[in-house]
């Protein structure tokens, strides 16, 4: 399968005083591809996504986003272009319910009498029902408020409002840590009904398995530098195990940095 | 399990429960308490509703941001004291004429506004501002502008309010006192505010999770201020309505009326956490304060006694708030 890049990286760096926490990271994440981003604790991983997200200004490097070179200076101005963190909970407001969530900070509003802004209910609701419904997620009430949903729910509603307001790239950070079984299964589901939809996702995680069933990349970090950078397909978990503590098959790796894997 | 149905049933209650306890205790009143049942009682349980009642609406915005305005109280006691002095003529009153007289409405009622407007955007000042806890910057507003009615009056009183602003204390509409539909006016227009329009809206969302508000773009620190100016300005409005009703001001006035409004805002419904609350709950409070204290007053017991009931009330309210959420937990 072949994407449109979307984003990519080049030879990131980011010094920590005499650390080095990233000695250099390439790779790319096109639009509608999920790249899964393994590595060991302390491997250099939240440090790049901070750096993608405008919360970290790398020491060195090259990052092009969407046909564009920059960094960006802060989170607000990423989000503003279309890149955003999604952390479960931090950004939901459980005492309001799955429409104001939704359109929180972007109500449809008319005026009345030409200066009154009133909060139009129901064509948000509309909005909001269309919008589940195309992703195929299903919340009973929309006018339940969050504080009743699921974890499962919650996620599905911050990554559809996202997907929803132009989102372009979206990072997800251990996104399954507090879910069950079958919640987990629904939200890779979501993940891969997101991506279709032409948004690039970044998702990091612990578990193997969860990486092999959504992921049609899989980038390893090793001690600051990207090790593996390998399709889904043409791997296996031993291979990635080995990749991520860095005892064998470090030529599989050598042979597709730094720049992703050969050209489709 | 329970069907969404039933869920939704449970969920109304509990969301009303105000309105079904008033409405529980106005029938117990009416039954078992002699001379309750008369229109004219009603009519002053709705007038005695009304200080309190507008007092609490800037109060509860305050508090469903997820802030506190303890200084409320003090707030309407200074514009009271303002427009007494500046438009009594007996007393400490300097008696200031308008020509047309009319003019004595709008003019004092500006002043008092902005009175309590300016306290207000004091209390934003330090608490969004220089970040300092809203407890502690309003529970000092509350110390200082008491202070500042005593010190400006210095501990007399002024008297005789100029007729043309008597003239509202004294208009009954529908058997009900002109200042009570001012009263509920105040309550309608706010709470459509806070329900139907993006501001509303945005305080509830503040008031739940400010991180989230803020990370959706939502002006919060803008809000806050916002909504702390309007709960001065809303006192104010409270102060010019308690020195038009006692046709002057004391140093005293309005003395204990916060914990009226506090325990009216609880019994209300609004979570002290922030973020959940409406005002029509909110009136409905206040309106369940003043039937006790009326039916106290009426069966004679002493008044002290309606201290020791509010107490308990606000207690029993607050329990009610944390089996409201033991019942929904239930039920979700």
């Amino acid at each position: 399968m072949s994407f449109p890049t979307l984003l990519e990286l080049d030879d990131i760096r980011m010094n920590f005083g005499a650390i080095e926490a990233l000695k250099g990271v390439s790779f790319k994440v096109g639009r509608g591809e999920v790249v899964a981003l393994l590595g060991d604790n302390g491997a250099g991983k939240s440090t790049l996504v901070k750096i993608i997200s405008g919360g970290l200004r790398a020491s060195a490097g090259r990052m092009v986003f969407d046909g564009e070179e920059r960094f960006f200076p802060t989170p607000a101005e990423a989000k503003a272009q279309g890149i955003e963190t999604v952390y479960q909970d931090l950004s939901l407001c459980t005492n309001v319910d799955v429409v104001g969530n939704f359109f929180m900070g972007r109500e449809i509003v008319k005026k009345w009498l030409g200066f009154i802004p009133v909060l139009q209910e129901k064509e948000m609701e509309e909005v909001v029902a269309q919008a589940l419904q195309n992703a195929g997620t299903r919340i009973p009430s929309l006018r339940t408020n969050v504080e009743h949903l699921s974890g499962g729910q919650r996620q599905a509603i911050e990554l559809n409002r996202f997907a929803h307001w132009g989102g372009k790239l979206v990072l997800l950070d251990e996104p399954f840590a507090a879910l069950g079984v079958e919640q987990t299964r629904r939200g890779l589901d979501l993940i891969k009904r997101i991506a279709a939809q032409g948004i690039g996702v970044i998702i990091i995680t612990h578990i193997m398995q969860q990486a092999f069933q959504v992921a049609d990349r899989i980038v390893v970090i090793r001690q600051g530098r990207a090790v593996g950078d390998v399709p889904t397909r043409e791997t296996s978990p031993d291979q990635v195990v080995g990749m991520i503590t860095g005892e064998a098959l470090a030529g599989q790796a050598q042979e597709t940095r730094p720049n992703g894997p050969p050209p489709n | 399990m329970t069907s969404p149905r039933q869920r939704a049933t449970v969920e109304f209650i509990l969301d009303h429960l105000v309105w079904f306890m008033l409405a529980v205790v106005l029938i117990a009143f009416s039954i078992f308490v002699p001379n309750f049942f008369q229109i004219g009682i009603f009519a002053n349980i709705i007038e005695a509703s009304t200080f309190v009642g507008v007092m609490a609406i800037g109060l509860a915005i305050v508090i469903i941001a997820g802030h506190m305005d303890l200084s409320v109280e003090s707030v309407a006691a200074l514009s009271a004291m303002i427009t007494g002095i500046l438009f009594c003529s007996h007393g400490i009153g300097i008696g200031l004429t308008l020509t047309p007289e009319w003019l004595v409405v709008p003019v004092s009622l500006l002043i008092s506004l902005a009175v309590g407007a300016v306290i207000g955007w004091l209390n934003g000042f330090f608490v969004i501002k220089l970040k300092m806890n809203a407890f502690i910057v309003t529970l000092a507003s509350y110390i200082w502008v008491r202070g500042l009615v005593v010190a400006i009056s210095g501990g007399r009183s002024a008297q005789d309010l100029d007729p043309d602003l008597r003239f509202i204390g004294i208009q009954q509409v529908l058997y009900i006192p002109l200042m009570a539909w001012i009263a509920i006016l105040c309550f309608v227009v706010f709470s459509f505010i806070m329900s139907r329009t993006p501001f509303g809206r945005h305080i509830t969302l503040i008031g739940g999770n400010a991180v989230a508000a803020f990370r959706a773009g939502i002006k919060v620190d803008r809000l806050m201020f916002i909504s702390f100016i309007l709960a001065g300005a809303i006192a104010g409005l409270a102060g010019w309505l308690l020195a038009i009703r006692t046709s002057g001001a004391t140093a005293n006035l309005g003395t204990g009326m916060l914990f009226n409004a506090f325990a009216a805002v609880v019994i209300g419904g609004v979570s002290l956490k922030g973020g959940v609350g409406k005002l029509p709950g909110v009136y409905a409070g206040v309106l369940l304060l003043s039937s006790i204290h009326t039916a106290i007053n009426l069966m004679g017991l002493p008044a002290h006694y309606t201290q020791v009931i509010l107490g308990l009330l606000v207690l029993a309210a607050v329990l009610l708030d944390t089996l409201k959420l033991q019942i929904r937990q239930r039920f979700a």
